[in-house]
């Protein structure tokens, strides 16, 4: 099993979620994301190794616009 | 070199901002947004902090909202192509600069209509009333300057947004002569869409500017192209920033707007501002007193001016002046300063001005420069003059 990671898009919204999931003490990081199913092509997500339910939940509520989940890799 | 033409772009640059660029050519050399290695997300970094300055200093909705632009004009273009079609009614003033007057000139010929609301200078509630006045009912958009470019003439920007939002219109702001200069507190004044130039009031590097909005999504959009993001989908991504950002992102520009917006942050628009309105009060009692000079505006009241200010000497074009104020070792502009429409509503299309605008940097030592070549170009050209 890879290790999940919120799939966002945007750079921008990435890192203005990782921000906000700083303020909640969930220790994130910004990663690229290349083709994958989830997403319409490549982009930007949040690996969040814990309380990664929870922190989908809180991007979600924040307003960062989330398209849902992929698996930690170069191509994944 | 005295340099007092800071409203084109300000000079010098503070340190800071010079140290940020070259370090944006060292650290940051990969493209930002794009790929996912350490450099391009160090680059990334960089942008997302200038958003961030730029979006708090702004007082947006977010950094998401902060769209780089190469300047203020390209900012107006995206706004008023991006929100305008054939029918719509667009209401602006009678000082605009050409990076509005243009764009709405080009949309005329497609079947976009506008009227110029005439600007009272000193009496907020006439404008007001000028603006009420021109709205329509197909008006989709009022768009006017923050401060006129050639007379600092200022507008009641946060009253004229109240104005048209009464009539559920979306308010525009040109800022190129405001940002870093004037307080602008989005929120606060309505200000839908702020066009911002990065290289004026701001001390970022030429070749920058910005386009904040939360509104950004619902633009048409006037450039389409690569974002790093949804490279599977042909059409442009929706959401912003990417939507308004095709193609590699100015990175150097961006780093040094950042340092520029921290500068001047850190010195205090207000304590800036008040700087520049000073010299420009001692420059207006000093002209006022010298046989010749013709003034358009009153001493600056910070209520009612940005610290711009323009002049003529009698019987000399204003560009004869300019040329000669450079031999003198003095630079300012002269001419219509791209706004036909400002100097046609104050008399002088056919003349133009000189225009003066102060920066952080410059003193009363270089006010005290400028009058004193200019007494000189008066002795020397007495004859043409009188």
């Amino acid at each position: 099993m890879g290790k999940p990671v919120i799939v966002i898009g945007s750079v921008t919204y990435a890192m203005k979620g990782r921000s906000i999931l700083a303020r909640y003490g969930i220790r994130s990081s910004v990663e690229r994301i290349y083709r994958s199913t989830n997403v319409r092509g490549c982009g930007y997500g949040i690996y969040a190794p814990q309380r990664t339910d929870e922190a989908e939940r809180i991007l979600r509520r924040e307003g960062i616009p989330v398209s849902g989940r992929t698996t930690r890799g170069p191509r994944s | 070199m005295i340099y007092l033409d800071n409203a084109a772009t300000t000079y010098p640059k503070p340190q800071s901002v010079q140290r940020a660029v070259t370090e944006a050519f060292r650290r940051y050399g990969a493209n930002p947004g794009r790929a996912g290695h350490s450099m391009a997300m160090a680059a990334s970094e960089e942008i997302y902090r200038c958003r961030s300055a730029a979006a708090d200093f702004f007082h947006a909705q977010g950094p998401e909202c902060v769209a780089f632009t190469l300047n203020c004009t390209h900012a107006v273009n995206y706004v008023l192509k991006g929100l305008l079609r054939p029918g719509d009614h667009v209401v602006i003033s009678c000082l605009e600069h050409n990076a509005v007057v243009r764009p709405v000139h080009a949309l005329a010929e497609n079947g976009v209509t506008f009227t110029e609301a005439r600007v009272f200078p000193g009496d907020n509630d006439a404008t007001v009333n000028a603006f009420r006045d021109a709205i329509q009912e197909n008006t989709k958009l009022v768009l006017c300057t923050h401060a006129s470019n050639v007379w600092g003439i200022r507008l009641p920007v946060g009253r004229i947004a109240a104005l048209a939002h009464q009539y559920g219109i979306p308010m525009a702001v040109d800022s190129a002569q405001s940002a870093g200069v004037l307080p602008i507190h989005m929120e606060e004044d309505g200000i839908d869409y702020l066009c911002a130039a990065g290289h004026k009031g701001l001390y970022g590097p030429m070749g920058t500017g910005m386009l904040i909005t939360s509104h950004g999504s619902g633009l048409a959009t006037v450039i389409e192209g690569g974002t790093g993001t949804e490279s599977m989908m042909p059409e442009q991504p929706s959401g912003m920033p990417e939507r308004l950002e095709s193609g590699t992102q100015n990175m150097p520009g961006i780093a040094g707007l950042r340092a520029g917006i921290e500068f001047v942050k850190k010195r205090g628009p207000e304590k800036i501002f008040l700087h520049e309105i000073r010299l420009l009060r001692s420059l207006h009692a000093a002209l006022s007193s010298m046989e010749g000079v013709v003034l358009y505006t009153p001493a600056p009241d910070p209520k009612y001016f940005a610290p711009v200010l323009s002049f003529n000497l009698a019987g000399l074009p204003s560009e004869t002046v300019g040329r000669e104020l450079s031999r003198y070792g003095v630079a300012v502009r002269a001419g219509l300063h791209c706004a036909p429409a400002a100097h046609r509503f104050m008399g002088t299309l056919e003349i133009g001005a000189v225009r003066v605008c102060p920066s952080a940097f410059s003193t009363m030592a270089d006010i005290n420069g400028l009058i004193a070549a200019l007494k000189k170009i008066r002795m020397k050209n007495y004859e043409r003059m009188h």
